[in-house]
């Protein structure tokens, strides 16, 4: 009571390739459905996920500002510190007493720049040299190139304040640990350790600062409160989150997150209608194989019920049609993606110069072949079932004479 | 039972096995106000035996072999045995068919029955070796040179490797027997085997098939409209008689034999 499948495959195997120019037409009209589909998705999702891919990488997409001013202590940022979702925080202080003017050798004009509190692990300054102690920085790039000064040059800063209705003015020598990327800050600044941020504040305050020798009255360092702070969470997924639980505290922040759901918001509606003409191709493709497998079975009649006639069951023939789907679904398919390489290969050359190194304008991953695959080989056994029902309506006795 | 009889109904007369045994087996068709019945009060074919079946389209041969080829359930049946060969219990068709157990009768006809069609029934996309061994192959028979043989019998052999297309209608009727015989059936049914030849070659095709079912000891039922050369063979002819009623109301042939 065994089933013959191996033999309705050799027969529908053989049967198929000796129609190859009709399996060949099939394939290829398969091919010209599935091969632009693929290209398609390739596109939307190599375009979308280097946006994605953008957003991720930008620290800037991860950065949270409070909006104003408040009033922070240590404690309290050291508290934010320890939540999962942030990557780097440090307290800045009043923009105001932040600013310091920097002359160079190299360059001719004094050039006033702000300067903004760093840490180990800033997101703005990775694989970059930190600055250290009070006499170090790193330059933004438009105040670098102002200044002419590469890193290791040293350049001198200065500082004003009214103390006592006087005007006063100290230097301090500084070097150029570095010089931040472009992206990173646009504007001219200075990355400098919190503590040169916070003896700037002080002197413009009028309080002394021993480290330096500046004078002025004597200062708590514990009262000392923070007007704003820098803020990056892990992952721009964080962002939504933790901006709702600052504003919970009664923070106002500013944050991107905005463009990310621009992107993602687009993501979706691309996939929508992906999704619609995938639908829409991969249905077409399968009604009409569907009519060509059930004009075969009535045109191989004579042979089908020649097959039944030698001893081929019912749950036999029905392969038979099936079987011829899922070859024309899998050298489809085959076809479709050799069409896709070299069609996306061509693509991601002929906009190589536009693209950042290492992105691709059309991209699939190997799991994306694999789902066409599988799509395709369901729309091929769909369309060979009506067939199949067909086929197995053929009577043995059909093959015995000539209707 | 210490003379087997045929009225025993045991499959055997004197030292003949019989591979058919038919008692009252009717199939009715209706159709649009007129009616064919083809009526089997009794039928028995001894294994081995040549049988021919000879008369015009239209009288019932076809409802006949599709009947003993197991395609076609009867309407009615009084008793309908099969016995493949010498020394098998008889197979009870009539209760395989009440039982709907189609695939059992499948297996009867891959395992048992040979078939020659009017106009080969070939698989274009199969060689000639292939086609002719198909019921093997369907089987899981080994190769024991009987393919090779009966080709050369046939006088194929050249074109073993060729697709049906390329022969001519003969050779491909050629091709048809040698399937129908390479898997050693018991009985080998044929309808209108050479209809689609030329009168010459038909004789000769015939009087090969025929050599060849003795040779290798296979029962045969031929259906036939061609007289001349079919008594010529020695076969055995079945009687049958066509009766019309006068309003045109009811056909009924009845075959006893």
């Amino acid at each position: 009571m065994h089933h013959r499948l191996k033999d309705t495959f050799w027969l529908a195997g053989r049967d198929y390739r000796n129609e190859w120019q009709m399996s060949g037409f099939f394939i290829l009209a398969l091919a010209a459905v599935l091969g632009p589909m693929l290209i398609l998705f390739g596109l939307k999702f190599g375009i979308v996920g280097s946006m994605l891919d953008n957003l991720i990488e930008d620290p800037r997409n991860r950065e949270i500002r409070p909006v104003g001013s408040g009033r922070y202590n240590r404690a309290w940022i050291e508290e934010l510190r320890n939540r999962p979702e942030v990557a780097f925080i440090v307290p800045r202080t009043r923009a105001i007493a932040a600013t310091i003017e920097l002359k160079s050798e190299t360059g001719n004009r004094i050039l006033p720049v702000e300067m903004i509190p760093t840490d180990r692990g800033d997101p703005l300054l990775k694989h970059q040299k930190m600055p250290q102690g009070l006499q170090q920085l790193i330059l933004s790039d438009s105040a670098a190139r102002k200044l002419k000064v590469q890193p290791g040059d040293e350049i001198s800063g200065s500082l004003t304040r009214r103390f006592k209705g006087r005007s006063e003015r100290v230097h301090l020598p500084l070097q150029v640990t570095d010089v931040a990327k472009l992206a990173s800050f646009s504007r001219d600044g200075a990355f400098v350790p919190l503590y040169l941020v916070e003896s700037a504040e002080d002197f413009r305050d009028g309080r002394a600062v021993p480290a330096l020798g500046w004078s002025g009255s004597a200062g708590d360092e514990k009262d000392r409160t923070y007007p704003s702070f820098r803020l990056y969470t892990r992952s721009i997924y964080d962002v939504s989150p933790m901006s709702d639980a600052l504003a919970k505290l009664g923070i106002e922040v500013s944050t991107r997150a905005a463009d990310i759901d621009i992107v993602r918001s687009m993501d979706r509606n691309l996939s929508a209608v992906f999704w619609l003409i995938a639908i829409i191709g991969l249905a077409g493709f399968s009604l009409s194989l569907s009519a060509s497998l059930w004009a075969n079975v009535d045109r191989k009649r004579k042979e089908l019920s020649v097959l039944r006639l030698v001893g081929l069951r019912t749950a036999d023939i029905v392969w038979f049609p099936v079987i011829q789907s899922i070859f024309t679904a899998f050298f489809g398919w085959l076809t479709a993606s050799l069409i896709y390489l070299g069609v996306s290969f061509t693509i991601n050359r002929m906009f190589v110069s536009q693209l950042e190194s290492g992105d691709t304008l059309c991209h699939l991953l190997p799991a994306h072949f694999l789902i066409a695959l599988v799509l395709t080989l369901a729309a091929a056994i769909l369309a060979a079932s009506m067939a199949g029902y067909r086929a197995a309506r053929i009577e043995p006795s059909e093959g015995l004479r000539d209707i | 039972m210490t003379t087997p009889e045929v009225s025993t109904g045991n499959g055997l007369t004197g030292d003949k096995v019989l591979i058919y045994h038919l008692r009252d087996v009717v199939k009715t068709r209706e159709a649009e106000g007129t009616a064919f019945r083809l009526r089997v009060p009794s039928l028995q074919i001894a294994l081995g035996e040549k049988i021919a079946l000879i008369g015009e389209s239209g009288c019932g041969k076809s409802t006949l072999l599709d009947m003993l080829s197991m395609t076609l359930k009867p309407s009615e049946i009084g008793s309908f045995r099969f016995r493949s060969e010498k020394g098998a219990e008889p197979v009870d068709i009539s209760g395989l068919w009440r039982k709907r157990q189609l695939n059992r009768l499948g297996d009867l006809r891959r395992l048992r029955i040979g078939y020659v069609m009017q106009t080969g029934g070939l698989l274009p996309y199969l060689t000639v070796r292939e086609n002719i061994n198909l019921s093997r192959r369907l089987l899981d028979m080994p190769n024991d040179g009987l393919v090779d043989e009966l080709a050369g019998d046939l006088g194929i052999r050249r074109h073993l490797d060729k697709l049906p297309h390329l022969l001519s209608v003969g050779e491909r009727q050629r091709v048809a027997i040698g399937r129908a015989l390479a898997h050693r059936p018991s009985i080998v049914i044929a309808d209108e085997p050479t209809a689609s030849l030329d009168p010459i070659a038909a004789e000769r095709i015939m009087s090969l098939f025929i050599e060849l079912v003795d040779e290798l000891h296979i029962t045969v039922i031929l259906a036939s409209h061609a007289w001349r050369h079919i008594n010529r063979l020695g076969l055995r002819h079945l009687e049958h008689h066509t009766h019309r009623e006068e309003d045109g109301s009811m056909t009924e042939t009845v075959v006893t034999g």
